[in-house]
């Protein structure tokens, strides 16, 4: 069974822990607490019948004052078990409501490794992201990102 | 006599200097300025103190404390050099005696703001709430209009369940102010939301929800709104208004159980142990609830849980034929709860073995027209695999998955799964290898890449595992395990632990699982630049969940097995005769002929040496740059292998199980071989009777008792 809820501060460890199975971007403990105290509304889990988390989405706001408001994925996984479910898009769904709901964000932006040719066509397809500028060299290991984008309604999120 | 104390205008105004350079975080510029003022002035106690701040932030920790409380000592009546102790106390977490520091420098000055503030920071680190509650007191008399005080003042009678003081102080404060302060819609929003917990706390559920309906325009995180109305109404016994807040919810979030649990519950259905009559109405709100929103994932499962017999048989096999079409992976798991009823157990199985052999002949499902594609057939197969996995049948599991692979010899999930049978099995190597395998098909995956690592690990594989688990680690990191160790990952360092101690090599294992227990101490540390933080941000109801969950950060399950298997290991080392460093080399090496021998022990030495280089190039680089980093000073955890007392170093890893985990029987068994050893019967006794209460027909127990009784004649 697969519960779809927003995080709290008790999920965090196991946020880290998907993380860590999943994706070569990491971060400690204090950076996901760092995101839940200040945008709590933003970040969601999945979690099978027996409470262990099988997908997260990591969010907050971005504090550019340059730009009109607008939310940012910094971390979004599912496990590969738990794939095929639509998951990662009903966490990012539920993410998005609330960024335009609670913060007024107009669009959503992430970021995604050029050679990651699935997170692309998922965010391009499923969640209808655009592709909105190449940033070389974006990840520590020297390769460049895609810079993505979603218009956001606000007070409401297709879900 | 000249005052030692009493600096020129050149040295006053540097003094100065050096004072911002610390709140800059500038401490090599900082310490110079300290080191030029002290030519002059060498007994200069301030700024003794000072340079043992610059020194301690710089990593320099011993001089750094020596030239602090050189510092006191020549001028003790001063407010600085206290506050400076209490700082670099702080700075080493340990805040007890910060605080006392902090004491002293406000008996000199008392109503220094800055101290004032850093000591209610402590306070609150120490959940000394009382204190707190005074010294935020103290900040608002002295601050009137400062708002972050007011608040911290509030918050403080809130931590000491004083609501009703709490919401005065806040309405005070706003009926004060002579200008409305500008604030985000969302602070606005945060704060109503904090009072409104506030008043629901302290009972007034009416007034609660008053308020809810009075603000609601102006709460802007309209979940939170809802999910506060249906709680509050529920506690009032309102079902029907609740139940239709629940389905507003739901409707935001058709996958949210707790939503659909709510809906159920206000309708008094029983969920613990329905009646056919719930049984009814819980099917009934389901299938309304599914006809409004198709693609949930908890409606389509919840009539499975509850449904018997025909009916269940009905649903089960539509549910399967769904998932089987779509190719989910996790479709066996999503039944792993059902699955534990033997009725609907068969009947799971009865009917997946039914589609597999429909499909093997038509193609196609019976009844149905249109043809499958073969990925359905497939994942049938793998189904089937877990199934029969899972009833711990290899043969029959073994059968399905190598059918599976057959059908489709380039499904990672199919390996992935065949590795598993095999490590069920007692497999190790061949697990490993199969995994290996898996990983080979994804080398971008970074989860398969995980799997194999633990999979190596698991078969001691080592150093293979960590070049593995390389992989996907930051290249520029002195080592894998270092960055996986910066990133706090314990489940591989768990793993590693436990491959070390399986293969004798009990000091690494010991270092690896202190470094677990250091990560848990270190995200407890990390509560405290939040304290100012989420006051400032408004972040009340999230603080509040951070301050409690760190309260009880270790009694997650990844502290406690790390904490479990140390104290084993101290236990079992306690009970073997001590070893020199040669017998422990031999018997490293035991199980190698003596050409293999000759070939590891050179292997070793070489490793050694290289080690050894590293850490000196580590040492030159950390002079070079003078960073806060520290080297290893037990890279192989050879220190902690030579401590004096085994079962002594248990003792506080007891003491957080007895806390964290006291429902768990582990925590009294190794709680009562501990306190045993340690002749502490009476603590011994309380365990064991503890541990007899959770399970009285547990063998460890029983060899408890046996060790107590011929202790204590």
């Amino acid at each position: 069974m697969i519960n779809i809820r927003q995080a709290t501060v008790e999920d965090l460890l196991q946020m880290q822990n998907c993380n860590l199975w999943n994706l070569p971007e990491n971060y400690q403990m204090k950076y996901y607490i760092y995101h839940e105290v200040t945008w709590p509304q933003l970040s969601f889990v999945a979690e099978d019948h027996e409470g262990r988390i099988v997908g997260y989405v990591l969010a907050k706001m971005e504090e550019d004052q340059s730009e009109p408001p607008h939310g940012h994925i910094t971390s979004l996984s599912v496990l590969r078990s738990y794939r095929r479910l639509g998951l990662a898009s009903r966490l990012m769904a539920q993410s998005q409501k609330a960024m335009a709901e609670v913060f007024d964000a107009q669009f959503v932006s992430l970021h995604v490794r050029k050679s990651n040719r699935a997170a692309l066509h998922l965010y391009k397809e499923t969640m209808k992201f655009d592709v909105k500028d190449i940033e070389k060299k974006y990840y520590a290991d020297g390769e460049d990102a895609y810079a993505m984008r979603k218009d956001l309604i606000p007070g409401s999120a297709n879900n | 006599m000249t005052d030692i104390n009493k600096l020129q205008a050149k040295e006053s105004s540097l003094f100065r200097s050096a004072l911002r350079f610390y709140e800059l975080k500038q401490y090599k510029k900082g310490l110079k300025t300290a080191e030029q003022i002290l030519k002059k002035n060498p007994e200069h106690g301030e700024t003794l103190a000072l340079k043992g701040l610059f020194l301690c932030n710089l990593g320099r920790k011993e001089e750094g404390y020596a030239e602090v409380k050189r510092g006191i000592k020549n001028n003790i009546r001063s407010y600085i050099c206290w506050h400076v102790f209490g700082l670099i106390h702080r700075l080493d977490k340990n805040y007890e005696e910060a605080i006392k520091c902090y004491t002293m420098a406000l008996r000199i000055d008392k109503d220094n703001i800055q101290i004032v503030r850093d000591l209610a920071n402590l306070q609150i680190q120490m959940r000394n709430y009382e204190g707190l509650n005074e010294t935020e007191y103290q900040l608002v008399n002295l601050r009137p209009n400062n708002k972050q005080f007011w608040i911290g003042l509030a918050f403080s009678y809130f931590l000491l369940k004083r609501y009703d003081s709490a919401l005065k102080v806040l309405e005070a404060f706003e009926s004060s102010l002579k200008e409305k302060p500008t604030e985000s819609k969302y602070e606005v929003s945060e704060m109503l939301l904090f009072k409104n917990l506030i008043t629901e706390e302290s009972g007034d559920l009416e007034g609660a929800l008053k308020h809810l309906e009075e603000f609601e325009d102006k709460i802007v995180d309209k979940k939170s709104l809802l999910e506060a109305r249906a709680r509050i109404l529920v506690n009032l016994n309102r079902k029907d208004e609740a139940e239709k807040i629940y389905k507003q919810l739901f409707d935001r979030n058709s996958n949210c159980d707790s939503y659909l649990q709510n809906i159920f519950k206000c309708n008094n259905i029983n969920l613990e142990s329905p009646s056919d009559d719930d049984v009814k109405k819980i099917i009934e709100i389901n299938s309304e609830l599914l006809e409004k929103y198709p693609k949930s994932l908890i409606l389509k499962r919840t009539p499975l849980i509850y449904l018997k017999g025909e009916e269940f048989n009905k649903e089960i096999k539509e549910y399967l034929k769904i998932y089987f079409i779509k190719c989910v992976p996790s479709l066996f798991n999503s039944l792993k709860d059902i699955y534990v009823n033997p009725e609907k157990a068969k009947v799971i199985e009865s009917t997946a073995l039914e589609y597999y052999d429909q499909l093997e002949k038509n193609g196609k499902f019976d009844g149905d027209e249109q043809k499958q594609y073969p990925t359905t057939k497939l994942w049938i197969l793998i189904f089937l695999s877990k199934l029969y996995d899972n009833k711990r049948n290899s043969t029959k599991a073994l059968e399905y998955i190598n059918k599976a692979i057959e059908h489709t010899p380039t499904l990672v999930e199919s390996y992935m799964l065949k590795a598993r049978i095999y490590k069920h099995a007692g497999d190790l190597e061949t697990a490993m290898n199969i995994m290996n395998e898996a990983r080979e098909l994804d080398l971008q995956d970074r989860f398969v890449n995980s799997k194999c690592v633990k999979y190596m690990l698991r078969n001691g594989n080592i150093d293979e595992a960590e070049k593995t688990a390389g992989l996907f680690t930051k290249v520029d990191s002195p080592s894998p395990l270092a960055d996986l160790t910066e990133m706090q990952c314990t489940w591989y360092e768990f793993e590693k632990a436990m491959a070390y101690k399986n293969k004798g090599d009990n000091g690494l294992a010991l270092k690896l699982l202190h470094q677990i227990n250091k990560h848990f101490n270190d995200i407890y540390d990390d509560q405290f630049d939040f304290h100012v933080y989420c006051l400032r941000k408004s972040s009340f109801r999230a603080y509040i969940d951070l301050l409690q969950y760190e309260d009880k950060i270790k009694s997650h399950p990844y502290f406690f097995r790390a904490a479990v298997a140390l104290v084993k290991l101290y236990l079992k080392l306690n009970s073997q005769p001590r070893k020199t460093k040669e017998e422990l080399e031999m018997e490293k090496y035991a199980n190698l002929s003596p050409s293999e021998r000759k070939k590891a022990l050179r292997k070793a030495r070489k490793a050694q040496l290289k080690n050894a280089q590293t850490q000196v190039e580590q040492t030159q680089k950390k002079e070079d740059n003078t960073t806060n980093k520290k080297t290893d000073d037990d890279p192989n955890g050879e220190k902690l292998l030579n401590a004096k007392d085994y079962v002594e170093e248990c003792v506080p890893f007891i003491k957080s199980l007895l806390e964290f985990a006291p429902n768990k029987i582990e925590s009294h068994i190794l709680a009562s071989q501990v306190y045993i050893l340690k002749k502490k019967y009476l603590l011994a006794l309380k365990s064991l009777k503890k541990s007899l209460a959770i399970d009285k027909n547990n063998g460890e127990v029983h060899k408890n008792i046996v060790q107590f009784v011929k202790n204590c004649k």
